[in-house]
Order: C-alpha cells, then sequence, then structure tokens
C-alpha cells in the first residue's frame, strides 16, 4: 500500500464521523469517537505496512511526499507519533466529556444532550491528518498547508468551551500570535524562494551550498522562518503564549498541542535547518542562533516553573523547558561523516530528537491523562487540588509519579535516556559549555519542580472540599497502564524506539 | 531441543513465567501454584541435565549499546573449555528441585503459600540469570535480583519482627557489598573496554594490570562476593536471614546463593590471577571468614544458626581457595559443589526436626530424638560426616583439595588456619549431633517428637547419598568437575586434618556426652565477638558524629551558600521571568516583536 | 521586464478604481440630505439614544458570509485547474480524480453544514 493512503485514510475518517454526527442518531456521541480510536489503530498498524515509490517520476502526489530513503523511517516514526497521541487524545477527550458539555452545550433548548461533542472528536482527526502529511512535507508549499491544517484547526479547538472565559481567552490569544506567527513564516519562505528560486527543499538546500548564494538574504529568511517555527515548539523568546494558552485550552487539547504540535514543529524545523547546514556560511550562524534559542529555553522553561502553584501551567513551563532540550539536541552541530557512512543514529540530531519526542509523548500523555481524570471531579488545576491524590486514588498517583519521575528524567525510565542522549550529543559534537551549562541547571530545577509535585501527592493531607476518590474509566485505565509499561520498558531497553526509527 | 540456546533460555525464563503468572493470577491458588512453581523447576532440572550434552552456541541478545558500551542479554554456557556454568547450573536446578519437593510438605498450611512459591520462582530465575550471565553487568543485575528475592524469602513471615528485621539487614548489609562491586564493573570496564567473561584474554587483562586502579578494581569486585558470600565484615547479616523458612535457609543461604560470590570469583579468575594483592586478600578474608565463624558456632544453641555458622565457615575456605591461584580455584569449585549437597541435607534435616519439634529451635531443648525420628537421624549423620570431613565422604576430598592446594602454593598461615578449622568443625558438628539427638528428651516438644511426612524423605535420601558419594568420579565427572576422588596422599595435610577430626570429635564426645546443658561458657564466641553490638555501636556513634556535622554544614555552609543562594538565585529569576507573561495579548505581541528584532538583529549584524 | 506586470497594474487600477468610483457614484447620485442637530434628535417625546451606535449583526451574518468565502475559494483553485486541464488529463488522469475530490470534500462540508443548520436563517 502506497504511504500517502494513511492520510487519505485519516481524512476520510473525518468526513465519515462529520457525516455520521450529521445523519447518523446516537444516543452515545462517544461512539463516534471509539470508531476513530478503532480505525486509528488500524491506520497505526498499517504504518508498519506501508510501501515505498520505486521513483517519484509519473505521479505527482510523490513531488510533494518525501521519499528520500534516508528520511522514510523518520517520516513513518513521526506519523506514528502523531497517530498515537491522537488516539490517547480522543479517548481522553471521550473522558473529559463532562467537563466540556458544562461548557458548551446550551441545557435549554431541546438539542441533542452532547450537541457539539462529536466536533471535537472529529477536529483532532483533522488535524492527525496534517501532522502526517507534515512529517514527510518536502516542499515549502506542503509544509505551508499542512501546518495551517493543523493551527487552524487548533484555534478552533483551543476556544473550544466557549461558554468559559480562560477557553474564550486562550483562543484569542492563540489566533492573534498564532496569526502573526503565520504571517512572518510565509515571509520567511518568500524569502526563501527569492533567495533559491526553488519551493523544493533538496532544491534549496543545493542552491545555498553554491558560494554564489546571497547570504544576507537567506539568513533573513531563516530568521523569519525561525520566529515561527520557535513559535509553533515553544521557544524562548515565543514562548509568551504557551502558559496562558496551555492553561485556558480543554486538558485533552493542552496535551495534543504540547505533543503533537511540538513534534510537528520540530520535524519541519529540522528540515529547514538541515537545508541551511549543507554551507560552511551559514551552518555556522544557524548554529549560534539555535544554541541562543536553547540557552533561553532552557533558563526560562525551567527557572519559570520554579515558583509555579497551578499544576496545569507547571507542565506548560515544563513543555517550554523539554523544547530547550530539543533544541539544545537541534544546537549540536550535525556530524560529518567521511566515506558517505550513514552516522549511528544517535549521533545525529534527528535521531536524538526522535528518541526525545517518542519519550516525551509517553510522559507526557500520561500526565495528562491523570489530569483529565481529575479535572471530571474538581474545577482546581493547582497544586494544592493534586494534594494527598494518594490517598484518593492511589492508581491515579502512581501514574503521575512515574509520569513525573521520567519528566524529571529518573535512570529506569524513559525520560532519563532522553536527556542522556541530548547530553551526550552535545557533548560529543563539542557544544559550547553555556549550552551544556543551562542544560544541566535546568535538569537540576526540573528535578525541584517535578518532586514538589509528588512530594505534594504523597505527603500533603488532601484539601478541603477536595478528598473525594477518583473514578477512572476503563479505557483511561488500560492507556495509562500501557503508558506505564513503555515508559518503564523505554527506560530499560531504549532500544525499542531506536528499533522502530529503523 | 538437544541445542544449547533453546534449553538455556528455558532455563532462564520459565522460572520467571510461572512467577509472573503466580503473582498476576494466581494468588488465590496457593495449591496450583506450588504445582506450578515445582514442575517448572523440575523442567529446569531436566533441561540442565541435558546441556551437559548439548550442542551448539547460546547467542546473545544485544540490550544496550551506548558509545562503545555494549550489554548483552547473553548466556554463557561454554563448551568443554568452561565447565562452570553447567555443573553450577545442575547444582541449583538439582537442590531447588528438592527443596521445593521438601517445601510442598514443609509450607503446606502456610498462608503465604502462593507468595512463597511465587519467591522461589523469581529466586530460581535470578540464581540461574547469575549463573548464565555473559557479562558482569548482567550478572550484577541478576545480582541484585537475587538480592532481592532473598529479601522477600526471608522476610515470608513479615508478621514477626525479627523476620522482617532480619530481611532489612540482609539486603543493607548486601547493598553496601554491591556498591563495590558496581564500582569494581566501572572500573575493570573502564581499564579492559571489556565486561565479557570471555573476553578477558591474557593480553588484555595483563595489560589493564599495569594500571595502579587495577588492584583497587578486583578488590572492589571482590567487595560483592564479601557481601553476597558473607565474608568477614559483612558475614551478619547470614545467621540473621536463619529467620526465613528453614527450605529457603537451605536452598538461599546455604547451597546456591551464598556461592555466588563464589562463583563470581571463578568467573573472573583470570582477573584476580592478574592481581597478586587482589589474591591475597581475597585469600585472607577468606581464612579469617573460616576460623572466625567456627569458633562462633562453638557456642550457639539454636540448630539453624549453628548451621549457619559452619556455612559461613565453609564459605571461608571455598574463597580462600579463590585466593590461592592455580589449582586452588577449582577445588573451591568443586567443595562448592560438594557442599552444596551435604549442607542442604543438612539443612533440610534440620527442617525435619524442627517440624517434628513443633518449631523448637535450640538443641537444648532436644534430645533423644534417634528414637523418635530415626530415618532424620541417619541422613543428618551422614550430612554431618560430609561436613567435618570424614575420610571417603565427598567433604573430605574437596576440602582436602583445597588444603592441598593451600599447601603446595607455600600460604602456610591459612594453611595453619585452615586445619584449625579442621578441628573446630568436627567438634562443633559432633556437640550438635549429640545435644540433638543421644541422650534423652528434655522437653515435651522433643517426647512428642514424630518423624516427618513421607514427601520430605525423597530430598533427605537423595542428598544424603550425594553428600556420601558426589566425589566419586561418575558423579564428579559427570559435574565436570576437576579434581574429583583420589587416593588420599600421606602427606603433612592429611594427617593434620585427620588428627583435628578425631581431636575434635573425641573432645565434642567427652565433653558433651551425657551431659543436660552447656558445659564451657566463653561469651565472646557465643556472642558472636560483640561485631553486631559494634557496628550497632559504631553506626550509632557514627551517625550522631557525621548528623552532628552535617547538620552544622547544613545549617552554616550549605543552606547559605550552597541552597539559599542558587535557590533564591533561581527563585528569583523565575520570578523575573514570570514578569514576561503579563497576560494581555499587546504585551504578548510587543515581546514577540522585539524577539522578532533581537533574532534578526543577531542573525545579520 | 516591465512589460510584465502591465496586467497586475491594470489589475490594480481597476480594484482601487471601483471602489473609488462607487463612492463617488454614491455621493453623485444620491440625494443630499439635509443635517443639524434638531434633525438628528429623537422625534417629540422619544427617549434620547443611548449604548453604543453600532446596530448588531446577528451571528447568522457571519456564518453564512464565512461559508460564502469557504466556497468562494473553491472557484481559486478550480481556475488555474481548468488552465492547465487540456494538457494534463491526457497524460495523467489523476489531476481529474484529484480535483473531483477537493470538490467531493467541499460536498460533504456542504451536507454538514445544511444538516446542521447552519444556512437556516430563522431559528
Amino acid at each position: 500500500m502506497p504511504v500517502y493512503y494513511l492520510e487519505i485514510i485519516v481524512v476520510v475518517l473525518g468526513l465519515v464521523m462529520l457525516m455520521a454526527d450529521a445523519f447518523v442518531k446516537l444516543e452515545d456521541k462517544r461512539n463516534i469517537a471509539w470508531f476513530a480510536v478503532l480505525v486509528l489503530s488500524v491506520v497505526f498498524l498499517l504504518l508498519f505496512k506501508v510501501s515505498w515509490p520505486e521513483s517519484t517520476e509519473g505521479s505527482p502526489f510523490w513531488k510533494f511526499y518525501d521519499a528520500e530513503k534516508g528520511s522514510r523511517g523518520f517520516s513513518l516514526f513521526f506519523k506514528g507519533i502523531a497517530v498515537l497521541t491522537t488516539i490517547i487524545v480522543l479517548i481522553m477527550s471521550a473522558e473529559f466529556r463532562g467537563v466540556l458539555l458544562k461548557y458548551t452545550a446550551k441545557p435549554e433548548d431541546g438539542a441533542h444532550p452532547q450537541s457539539g461533542l462529536s466536533e471535537f472528536f472529529t477536529l483532532p482527526v483533522f488535524a492527525c491528518a496534517g501532522l502526517m502529511w507534515m512529517a514527510s512535507a518536502n516542499n515549502l508549499a506542503s509544509i505551508f498547508v499542512s501546518l495551517e491544517a493543523v493551527t487552524i484547526t487548533f484555534y478552533i479547538l483551543v476556544a473550544y468551551m466557549r461558554r468559559n472565559v480562560g477557553s474564550l481567552e486562550a483562543g484569542v490569544k492563540y489566533l492573534i500570535l498564532g496569526a502573526l506567527s503565520t504571517g512572518f513564516l510565509v515571509y520567511g519562505f518568500t524569502w526563501l524562494f527569492g533567495v533559491t528560486g526553488t519551493m523544493d527543499l533538496a532544491g534549496i538546500k543545493e542552491q545555498l551550498a553554491l558560494d554564489s548564494v546571497n547570504v544576507t538574504a537567506a539568513l533573513f529568511a531563516f530568521a523569519l522562518i525561525i520566529v515561527a517555527l520557535g513559535f509553533k515548539v515553544g521557544a524562548a523568546p515565543f514562548q509568551n503564549w504557551i502558559p496562558d494558552v496551555y492553561q485556558g485550552a480543554p486538558t485533552p487539547i493542552t496535551a495534543f498541542l504540547s505533543v503533537a504540535s511540538k513534534a510537528a514543529g520540530f520535524i519541519v524545523l529540522l528540515r529547514i535547518s538541515g537545508c541551511f547546514f549543507g554551507s560552511g556560511d551559514l551552518s555556522e550562524k544557524v548554529g549560534a542562533v539555535f544554541v541562543v534559542l536553547a540557552i533561553l529555553t532552557l533558563l526560562f522553561g525551567n527557572l519559570a516553573a520554579l515558583p509555579q502553584t497551578n499544576f496545569k501551567r507547571l507542565l506548560a513551563y515544563s513543555s517550554i523547558a523539554h523544547a530547550g532540550f530539543l533544541l539544545m539536541a537541534l544546537a549540536s552541530p550535525i556530524t560529518l561523516v567521511a566515506d558517505g557512512k550513514e552516522p549511528p543514529l544517535l549521533d545525529t540530531s534527528i535521531g536524538v530528537i526522535a528518541f526525545y519526542l517518542g519519550a516525551y509523548l509517553l510522559m507526557t500523555l500520561l500526565a495528562f491523562l491523570v489530569m483529565t481524570a481529575v479535572r471530571n471531579q474538581q474545577e482546581d488545576d493547582s497544586l494544592e487540588g493534586y494534594a494527598g491524590l494518594a490517598k484518593r486514588s492511589p492508581f491515579l498517583a502512581f501514574s503521575l509519579l512515574v509520569s513525573m519521575a521520567s519528566l524529571a528524567g529518573v535512570p529506569l525510565t524513559a525520560g532519563f535516556f532522553g536527556k542522556f542522549f541530548v547530553f551526550k550529543l552535545a557533548i560529543q559534537n563539542g557544544a559550547c559549555g553555556w549550552l551544556i551549562a543551562a542544560g544541566v541547571i535546568g535538569a537540576a530545577a526540573g528535578f525541584y519542580y517535578y518532586f514538589k509535585v509528588i512530594a505534594s501527592m504523597f505527603w500533603n493531607a488532601p484539601a478541603e472540599g477536595n478528598d473525594g476518590p477518583i473514578p477512572v474509566s476503563m479505557p483511561a485505565k488500560v492507556v495509562m497502564v500501557l503508558l506505564i509499561i513503555a515508559i518503564f520498558a523505554v527506560g530499560i531497553v531504549p532500544n525499542l524506539i531506536l528499533g522502530l526509527i529503523k | 531441543m538437544h541445542d544449547v540456546n533453546t534449553l538455556a533460555w528455558i532455563i532462564l525464563l520459565l522460572p520467571l513465567l510461572v512467577a509472573a503468572s503466580i503473582l498476576f493470577g494466581l494468588k488465590k491458588m496457593p495449591g496450583l501454584s506450588a504445582l506450578l512453581s515445582t514442575g517448572s523447576v523440575l523442567i529446569t532440572l531436566v533441561c540442565s541435565i541435558l546441556l551437559f550434552s548439548a550442542t551448539g552456541k547460546a547467542v546473545p541478545v544485544t540490550w544496550i549499546s551506548i558509545f562503545e558500551f555494549k550489554v548483552n542479554i547473553g548466556l554463557l554456557v561454554g563448551g568443554d573449555k568452561d565447565p562452570l556454568a553447567k555443573g553450577m547450573m545442575f547444582i541449583v536446578t538439582f537442590i531447588g528441585t528438592l527443596v521445593h519437593i521438601f517445601s510442598l510438605g514443609y509450607m503446606k498450611d502456610d498462608d503465604g503459600k502462593a507468595r512463597y512459591f511465587a519467591g522461589l520462582s523469581i529466586f530460581m530465575f535470578s540464581m540461574t540469570g547469575i549463573v548464565l550471565a555473559d557479562n558482569l553487568v548482567m550478572m550484577f543485575i541478576f545480582w541484585e535480583l537475587v538480592g532481592v528475592s532473598s529479601y522477600i524469602l526471608i522476610g515470608h513471615w513479615y508478621n514477626k519482627d525479627s523476620a522482617a528485621d532480619a530481611a532489612k539487614k540482609a539486603f543493607l548489609t548486601n547493598r553496601i557489598g554491591d556498591f563495590g562491586f558496581m564500582i569494581g564493573i566501572l572500573l575493570v570496564w573502564v581499564l579492559t573496554k571489556q565486561i565479557e567473561f570471555a573476553k578477558f584474554t591474557p593480553e588484555i587483562v595483563a595489560n589493564a594490570a599495569k594500571s595502579p586502579l587495577f588492584d583497587i578494581a578486583i578488590i572492589a569486585i571482590f567487595c560483592g562476593a564479601i557481601g553476597k558470600s558473607a565474608q568477614v565484615p559483612l558475614h551478619v547479616w547470614l545467621p540473621d536471614a536463619m529467620e526465613g523458612p528453614t527450605p529457603v535457609s537451605a536452598l538461599i543461604h546455604a547451597a546456591t546463593m551464598v556461592a555466588a560470590g563464589v562463583f563470581m570469583l571463578a568467573r573472573v579468575s583470570a582477573l584476580i590471577g592478574a592481581s597478586e594483592l587482589a589474591a591475597t586478600v581475597i585469600l585472607w578474608t577468606g581464612a579469617i571468614t573460616a576460623l572466625v565463624a567456627a569458633l562462633m558456632a562453638l557456642q550457639q544453641n539454636d540448630i539453624k544458626r549453628i548451621l549457619a555458622y559452619s556455612t559461613l565457615s565453609q564459605l571461608g575456605y571455598m574463597v580462600m581457595a579463590q585466593g590461592i591461584a592455580g589449582q586452588g580455584a577449582d577445588a573451591g569449585m568443586f567443595h562448592l559443589y560438594t557442599h552444596a549437597f551435604f549442607k542442604a541435607l543438612l539443612f533440610l534435616g534440620a527442617g525435619a526436626i524442627i517440624f517434628g519439634c513443633h518449631h523448637e529451635q535450640n538443641i537444648w531443648k532436644m534430645g533423644g530424638l534417634r528414637k523418635k525420628m530415626p530415618f532424620t537421624f541417619w541422613t543428618f549423620a551422614i550430612g554431618t560426616a560430609a561436613l567435618i570431613a570424614v575420610p571417603g565422604t565427598s567433604g573430605f576430598f574437596s576440602k582436602e583439595g583445597i588444603l592441598h592446594a593451600a599447601h603446595a602454593a607455600g600460604h602456610d598461615f591459612p594453611w595453619v588456619i585452615g586445619l584449625i578449622v579442621a578441628f573446630l568443625t568436627p567438634f562443633y558438628m559432633t556437640r550438635l549431633f549429640i545435644v540433638t539427638f543421644l541422650g534423652k528428651s528434655r522437653t515435651e516438644n522433643a517426647d512428642h517428637a514424630k518423624e516427618v511426612p513421607q514427601i520430605m524423605f525423597v530430598p533427605l535420601v537423595i542428598l544424603a547419598v550425594l553428600a556420601l558419594f558426589s566425589a566419586y568420579k561418575p558423579i564428579a565427572k559427570f559435574l565436570q568437575a576437576k579434581g574429583y576422588a583420589h587416593a588420599p596422599e600421606i602427606d603433612p595435610t592429611f594427617g593434620w586434618s585427620l588428627f583435628g577430626l578425631i581431636a575434635g570429635v573425641g573432645l565434642a564426645i567427652w565433653i558433651y556426652k551425657g551431659r543436660e546443658k552447656e558445659r564451657i561458657n566463653i561469651p565472646l564466641f557465643a556472642n558472636k565477638f560483640y561485631i553486631d553490638e559494634i557496628y550497632n555501636g559504631l553506626i550509632a556513634i557514627f551517625q550522631d558524629a557525621i548528623a552532628g556535622l552535617l547538620d552544622f554544614i547544613d545549617r552554616f555552609v550549605i543552606d547559605p551558600v550552597v541552597a539559599r543562594f542558587p535557590a533564591m538565585t533561581a527563585f528569583t529569576a523565575g520570578s523575573f521571568f514570570r514578569l514576561f507573561q503579563v497576560g494581555n495579548l499587546q504585551g504578548y505581541t510587543f515581546l514577540f516583536g522585539a524577539g522578532v528584532v533581537a533574532l534578526i538583529w543577531f542573525l545579520l549584524f | 521586464m516591465s512589460q510584465d506586470y502591465t496586467p497586475v497594474l491594470i489589475q490594480i487600477v481597476i480594484a482601487s478604481g471601483f471602489a473609488v468610483a462607487t463612492l463617488i457614484a454614491s455621493v453623485m447620485l444620491g440625494k443630499r440630505a439635509m443635517r443639524n442637530t434638531v434633525k438628528d434628535s429623537a422625534y417629540e417625546c422619544g427617549m434620547n439614544p443611548t449604548g453604543e451606535g453600532q446596530a448588531r449583526f446577528s451571528v447568522k451574518f457571519y456564518l453564512v458570509a464565512m461559508l460564502f468565502v469557504l466556497f468562494d475559494i473553491e472557484v481559486v483553485f478550480l481556475y488555474p485547474w481548468a488552465v492547465v486541464f487540456r494538457e494534463n488529463v491526457a497524460n495523467a488522469p489523476v489531476y481529474f480524480w484529484g480535483m473531483l475530490g477537493f470538490v467531493f470534500v467541499l460536498f460533504i462540508a456542504y451536507l454538514y453544514a445544511l444538516k446542521k443548520g447552519a444556512l437556516e436563517w430563522k431559528s
């Protein structure tokens, strides 16, 4: 089966879901979500079965599809991340329906009691298709279209709880700042097109490597693009929106944003910066920009998280902090290997970033699953609301413990190897001392604020009013158990993820 | 089936499978769990017997490869050159099988029967892991797992405070040794760039031995053995570990786990051979343990504790043997095999006695059991004979091998210590034997003692046969052990140890025959040289001193300088950064724009 | 070179000319109204107006406007496609089916909007 069928299947799935909502009478709209989970699971399995074309000639589809032998594994890996995240987000959304309906449905008119719910399931599926396409986009046009497909979907989803002021505010902020960054992206693309005369990434790389290239114009284009992509992944100084939007958005969407949107941003960043790393003059400057961004992001994300008292905001800062580590991997210049031999996976930025994102997906989604379950019982997202969680629900407390430990990078969890490989890459490639110092400070600060959550859960007594037991639905429980197993499995045998990339 | 790879993996994974299925599903069905566990160990026994004639090679699975640090999950079941794993595997599964069968009777009505058998299965898994490991890292992991399973099993009756404390003590004491082991592994890797046993070739080792760190590395590795094989000064956990169920004592704390330290030393013998200093340390540690433990055994009254100290003493022999280069290592492994048989026999016999006497463990409250438990009496007698090295029994040949090697290598002083132990062992064992079995019953419990159920006989008989004959050619050759029975050479070693045997037995008979209570009283031995008290005192003193010091440092150095300052800086920085989160859109767009300008400026100018 | 941009120039002139022309036309053609304070004040005993001067539009208006833009954009894609259609469709039918797929997706969206009542003015 040709690989682009996957995206087609996902888009058709989205359309079917829309039609099902419009034309089929459903008692419980969650069935739409379960259907989507089923189909997406099949898509996930199909990822292992796809075929690639012998040549890109003949079919216009392939022109926009990155079919280079070296990057096929990564394309599939990032598609896998997108599909997996969407599946878990859908399960989370089904769990979240109570809160969602409270802020969307109008109780007074005679509409379906769950009206508005099915779109909340459908939109992530469309975003998923965009993410999947982005994973193999090899052309400025296709990058832009897929990126916008995802972003516009997110505008709607962030503001979805329209009767909740926080959600609306987050939606407006995200929309305006997002539009601003998109403007920069398009402007950057036009400059890049102007400099190189092509939209094709391979062609751009070729052109940039020539001596005759206009370095200033190329760097200007790069600066504009990096503004937009830095915004997407949450790199300082373009990270402003993250805490507010993460806090206001419905929790499943926050999870989706922090995993899928970040992963998508990084794969585009990798592809475009890869073009610039081809030439000597440019790569020096570009590398320096990444170093500065990484240092700023690491310091900002980790240090600003220290005084946080709201758990959801804490996770937002933690997401910035992790973007910092990912940028650190990106900032370590790619080792050039002689003889045209492929370098080992973990000696390349893309290998390390892929691994880190895979691990990040597991632990972040686990944390958000717990948060969704807790949010069903209480309005309170503050750390105090999580006090004594161990007494209220030992299972959730344990899940959160695993997730926090992994986010902090405790050995034997997936997060440890993520950080380990980043540092290893940075040291191996002789990254500058300030970058490594910022990384160490970040990691140390991380331990502090993640353990603050753990301490609160296990040592403090539950707050007044927030002390009832917390039920967890079966699908969510199953997913959590699987995630915990995966975190430990990857933490013990990191080759599991590496094997998937190959 | 007759392929090394298949067999080895079955042996390794089957117990794990059983343990998992008991823990995750069969907890409510103790009977089935027990049968499953016993069945699995029986299968592994068959596999390990087949292993002797199996062909082929085990295929390793790559586990981690980071830098040049590559760890395999490999199974080293070497060819003819390396019979170590096969022999050890047989011992482990064989004793394991017998102990499982014995436990079927012993733990029949225990509440935690399923948990107990799951624990045994985990232990079997970890122990086979140690035996089969082809590299130090994998061995270390299973080494830790063995520690965990031993913790679980010692603390099986966790409602009893003493059992819970003993489990904790065993675990913590072992951790000290394991810490050294870990450092040793790291050092060895740094020096040789190898962690696989097979890769320690003479050239690599000779190269590494040039470094002054090499001695330290080997001694650090030996620390692991000190912990696990309970050598002085980390021996304190083993006697306490007797709080666990007696079959566990037989399996783990007599025959197999404590021998893991010796086995590990035999595995790295190529390294030990290159470090004279480390070899000397090992030799002396073993000798001192043998002597000290034998002295402590003289004055114990608890039947299991006496056996525990005798185990310590015999382990001292084996470790000492590992310190003697060449011939000694083989003799040590051989003693490990024979000791496994007769010590398991003695422990199971002790278990039978305790079972028969309604959980009485004090030997002075027994007596006259010869008539009540004739069967146990005879098998126990055979075990004792092997332990005190009556010529012709298996224990005689293996012990003689060690002493002979020590003498031949010119280690005169350890040799003399060995001979003294050879006198002490018959003395305390005869004491135990006379007080328990002969004379009259001294308490009601002993008077009403009954012979144990028949299922417990089977292991006793089999072990008794092996205790007698395992040094002779067919069995020893089957085990592929080096240095099996030979006609005793009439040399000083033989003469002196025979003299020690006769003197020890004679003296014990003279002192204890027909006595009702202890005649000699040496508080120093009875209180185990006060080592536990010293440790407790030391720990208390050190704790107080260190706590005081730390408190001082914490309060006046760390707090203001190290903790407060960075914490304050970090918090201030964090709060400063938070100022950027102004919350309104205009502010964000302004900052965004400022970022854009800064970035373009940075890139272009 | 500069001749290439002539159509663009013409486009600009037409676009801005249209806006300017409509404004001028409305001023010229419309009857000039008399305005003074008396005329603008409330009639006789009516209330003085308070609050915002802007009239509130129904949300339906935005909905319809947005849908119109969306479906209008469809045409933007159809024009260039129609231009190259003849040359390419003979070589690769995928050009034909591709556009049909695009229209189909829009059709689904239309059905959805219809069924959800987005086009019903009264509710």
